[in-house]
């Protein structure tokens, strides 16, 4: 259908935009509800110690919930398909042990949330500390206290990926290159922290949850299963979410606990987390070790890597898919957008005393990411030959596509050695590599670096099960419903909080049933009004749900043209929908007129059709695989050698992710993904200490990128619609995030090339560039 | 308990607090203007700013009853007002908000910009944003927006309207 300025392709302004800009948005501590008592948690100091006892004060009693107050929950459990991955049973309010900072041992319930504060604070807990497991790498195998002591070890799963021959690699090498990278700890910080209500409907007989969560329909699942109640008792509604980014993905223990505490105190609950406890306690992210060896001819063809991957994933899996994720996805992932023959990766997910590790906006791939892609600057540094050539090099062509990865990646098409060549020109490299030929009058350094990846996208169920995941997240559903009035509403499983998909979908449906965006709402992130889906999260919601949108539009689109062919005297095959209405040979008939019959003068249907325009559908892409957006990134930085400081004079991104349905909110996701991987590259670290503590329980310690420290970025398109799915869309939201640590520490590398300095571990602080300028100038000093 | 009487969006409002009570806490929880949102109720993310006695303000850090006899304005706020309605639109027009959750107090901060005559080139802007935290939009839609609408308001006074 053509593009009429709001259908697919069109950049429609969004239908989100009116209450927010006025402030009428409904986030969960937005809601109220008469005789709602406020929650606080007793949260652990300790990151590993024995619990003896708990002792609440008198006065308190009847006002503080611990495990044993609430019989009905029962520990979170993680299905483990993968032989010999170990999956801890976690009780939501820690009973014998508490295994991090900040884990729940007991709730406290008052008029306000400073109330119950001061009651968590009269609770005394009195603890056995024991020591803390905090480096992954070195007590893997083993600590004086493991993290779970049954274990023996301190690892959740050790695996092997390998493909090719990477002994004869390395014999055929001429060139070798072997570095060790690190991807610090980080937060997922969405600015609207998490938040949880529950309460008890006694008329529909269930517990209401409002959480502010990405994945309402699984976390229902969740409730049912760790409350021991039957779905149909449970609802769970996600209002509007600020931000989400992954960590709000997952089901957590206060999810839990807020339902439990409603059905037993039959008053509503609320639970709004503040900064502290989300740096302590929401999914944490990133965390990996690197060691990592190259083996290239002479012109930088890599011939094989070799790698081993330690991921610290903290004290518990978090439900459904538990800890294994991170770490198997980096090593699928690390041979990137490359024709590398040969590969080999250990890999370890290893549990530490630290908060749970979950998803982050690019899951596993930024630290992948930045290994390979360090690795490729470094290897063309080896050879003497510019990285950019190098990059395009090694780079699958469209012509092998499509082409397996060492890794098992399945790349659809695209042309990626173009990505790299546009990305160079939107940075005008010829113009930086002047610049750094002049010199900066105020003795800084200039550097220009570039990163690319392909970003597995969409992915349906061959992907999943492949991993061994314990559900499947593999299709999306739309119930689409055409009123008496002939006004659409698409009911979806996915949760928008952020990405604009009210407007996107409806632009779908607008496309498929030829009626005004305007005239289409989009329920979304409520249990009781979708039919069941998996959420928005793996980039994944505009493919799987636009598709099931357009499905379902499209059964409506036949039962419009046969009832409106059936009131226009003509054949079903002569009709077709545009303009609000069904067109035939001679006149038309609105939809509005066609949902007046179809509702409520059901003697106007023909013969054999039913009355109502209600479809439901499903969607899961024709290759369960995934769709492959890719992009390369670039950064021009400047860095100042006597303080380390970096200044990030420009960033571009010259990305493809095939068939665009609104452009303005494709860079919006772009942009956004971008600044959050610049805070990753520069910015955002939870460090702990040997003791377990975490060292950034503030916004004040844990900096997040503002406005005036980032330059506007810069985007170009290619455009290679995907084969197998609705319109040739791949999905794209979470690209962003991935390549900007890498492509700021090419920079970053590019810039102090002279003085032989280098910076391998996010985020690239001033400290750490000194450091590594400092190693540079002692060794040049003592070769 | 103290006894606070202030101004909030043109009304007087009179109210018993406990003494350790926020702003932000009164505004949402006793006066349910729940535009004004918390961030990190640390002063550091800017989600929470309104305008007292027309400037910006923290109202996390502020407590209620350092309000007394003053003025407010929350998102709720500024009917009629020029500044905030060509804000309003140009966010609309040019994207600059995502998930809605710092966008009200980055109105706000916008709104005092634009008044101050700080909104003249992206350097002035992007400093001007720097006490408020997007998570989702990477700011560049915001600084071109609040520039957009500065451009308005400029020209609106040029033509004496």
């Amino acid at each position: 259908m053509a593009n009429d300025g709001s259908g697919i392709g069109a950049s429609l302004l969004r239908k989100e935009d009116e209450r927010h800009l006025h402030g009428r948005g409904e986030f969960v501590p937005d809601i109220k509800l008469p005789g709602m008592m406020e929650v606080a948690f007793v949260r652990s100091p300790h990151a590993h110690a024995r619990i003896r006892s708990i002792s609440v004060p008198p006065e308190a009693r009847g006002r503080v919930f611990t495990a044993a107050d609430l019989p009905r929950i029962k520990p979170i459990r993680i299905t483990v398909n993968a032989a010999g991955a170990k999956a801890p049973a976690w009780p939501p309010l820690a009973t014998d042990k508490a295994r991090y900072v900040g884990e729940a041992i007991a709730a406290c319930i008052a008029p306000s949330r400073g109330e119950a504060e001061d009651l968590a604070n009269a609770v005394a807990v009195d603890f056995e500390v024991l020591d803390a497991v905090v480096d992954a790498p070195r007590d893997m195998q083993g600590s004086r206290h493991p993290v779970h002591e049954q274990w023996g070890d301190n690892l959740y799963v050790e695996r092997l990926v390998e493909g090719g021959d990477i002994e004869a690699a390395a014999r055929a090498a001429e060139i070798t290159v072997s570095r060790q990278f690190r991807m610090q700890r980080q937060s997922g910080a969405p600015l609207e922290g998490r938040a949880v209500l529950a309460y008890r409907d006694h008329r529909l007989d269930e517990v209401v949850v409002y959480a502010s969560t990405q994945t309402p329909h699984t976390v229902r699942v969740a409730l049912g299963e760790f409350l021991d109640i039957e779905a149909r008792c449970i609802r769970v509604v996600a209002p509007d979410v600020g931000g989400g980014f992954g960590p709000k993905a997952r089901l957590y223990p206060e999810e839990i606990i807020l339902a439990a505490l409603a059905l037993q105190l039959d008053h509503p609950v609320r639970w709004v987390e503040d900064r502290g406890e989300h740096l302590l306690t929401a999914a944490h992210t990133r965390d990996h070790h690197y060691k990592v060896t190259a083996y290239a001819d002479r012109q930088g063809k890599i011939l094989g890597v070799d790698a081993e991957i330690v991921v610290d994933a903290g004290a518990y899996g978090l439900w459904p898919q538990g800890p294994y994720q991170e770490a198997a996805m980096a090593a699928r992932n690390l041979p990137g957008p490359y024709t590398i023959a040969n590969y080999r990766a250990r890999h370890f997910t290893v549990a530490t005393n630290k908060a749970p590790l979950g998803p982050y906006r690019g899951v596993g791939r930024p630290g992948a990411c930045f290994a390979m892609e360090r690795m490729i600057d470094e290897v063309a540094r080896a050879v003497g030959r510019d990285p950019v050539e190098v990059r395009a090099e090694n780079m699958v062509r469209s012509a092998a596509m499509p082409f397996t990865t060492v890794g098992g990646m399945r790349l659809d098409n695209g042309d990626y050695p173009q990505s790299v060549r546009l990305c160079a020109e939107l940075l005008d490299l010829p113009a930086v590599r002047a610049r750094q030929q002049k010199g900066e009058p105020d003795g800084r350094f200039v550097g220009i670096g570039f990163a690319a990846f392909a970003e597995q996208t969409a992915h349906g169920a061959a992907e999943f099960v492949a991993r061994g995941a314990a559900i499947i997240p593999g299709f999306e559903s739309c119930t689409a419903r055409i009123l008496p009035d002939g006004s659409v509403v698409l009911m979806v499983g996915i949760q928008s909080h952020g990405q604009g998909l009210e407007t996107t979908l409806s632009q779908i449906a607008a496309h498929e049933l030829g009626i005004d965006p305007a005239r289409i709402s989009v329920r979304h992130g409520d249990t009781e009004s979708t039919a069941f889906g998996f959420g928005t999260f793996a980039s994944r919601s505009m493919v799987m749900s636009g598709g099931a949108v357009a499905r379902a539009s499209r059964m409506l689109r036949d039962k419009l043209c046969r009832i409106g062919a059936h009131l226009l005297q003509c054949d079903p095959a002569q009709v077709r929908c545009a303009e609000g209405a069904v067109l035939g040979p001679q006149g038309s008939v609105t939809i509005a007129e066609i949902a007046h019959v179809a509702h409520l003068r059901m003697d106007g249907l023909p013969p054999g059709v039913d009355p109502l325009l209600d479809a439901t559908a499903t969607y899961e892409p024709a290759i369960g695989t995934g769709v492959f957006s890719y992009a390369t990134h670039g950064a021009v930085v400047a860095v100042d050698p006597e303080t380390g400081f970096i200044e990030l004079l420009d960033f571009a991104v010259a990305e493809d992710c095939g068939t665009m349905v609104n452009p303005m909110i494709v860079e919006g996701q772009i942009r956004g993904g971008v600044v959050q991987g610049i805070g990753t590259a520069l910015y955002e670290e939870i460090p702990y200490d040997e003791a377990g503590q975490p060292l950034a329980g503030t916004l004040a310690d844990y900096l997040l990128p503002g406005a005036a420290e980032l330059p506007a970025i810069k985007i170009g398109h290619l455009h290679t619609p995907a084969a197998a799915t609705e319109y040739g869309m791949k999905g794209m939201g979470e690209g962003g995030a991935v390549a900007p640590p890498a492509a700021i520490a090419n920079a970053v590398r590019d810039a102090l090339a002279g003085i032989g300095a280098e910076v391998n571990e996010t985020p690239i602080t001033p400290r750490r560039v000194l450091a590594a300028l400092q190693m540079a100038r002692e060794a040049a000093a003592n070769p | 308990m103290t006894t606070i009487r202030f101004r909030i969006n043109g009304n007087v409002v009179a109210d018993e607090v406990p003494p350790r009570l926020s702003l932000a806490d009164f505004l949402r929880e006793r006066r349910n203007l729940t535009g004004t949102h918390l961030g990190c109720e640390h002063g550091v993310c800017g989600a929470c700013t309104v305008l007292v006695d027309g400037e910006p303000a923290r109202s996390c850090l502020m407590l209620a009853v350092a309000c007394d006899d003053r003025t407010v304005e929350t998102i709720e706020g500024f009917a009629d007002d020029a500044v905030m309605a060509a804000l309003r639109r140009n966010f609309h027009q040019h994207h600059a908000l995502q998930c809605g959750f710092c966008t009200p107090a980055m109105l706000i901060t916008a709104c005092d910009l634009i008044r101050r005559g700080r909104a003249g080139s992206e350097r002035n802007i992007r400093e001007g944003l720097a006490g408020n935290i997007c998570r989702c939009t990477g700011y560049t839609n915001i600084v071109t927006a609040i520039a957009e609408a500065g451009k308005e308001i400029a020209s609106e006074v040029r033509h004496g309207q």
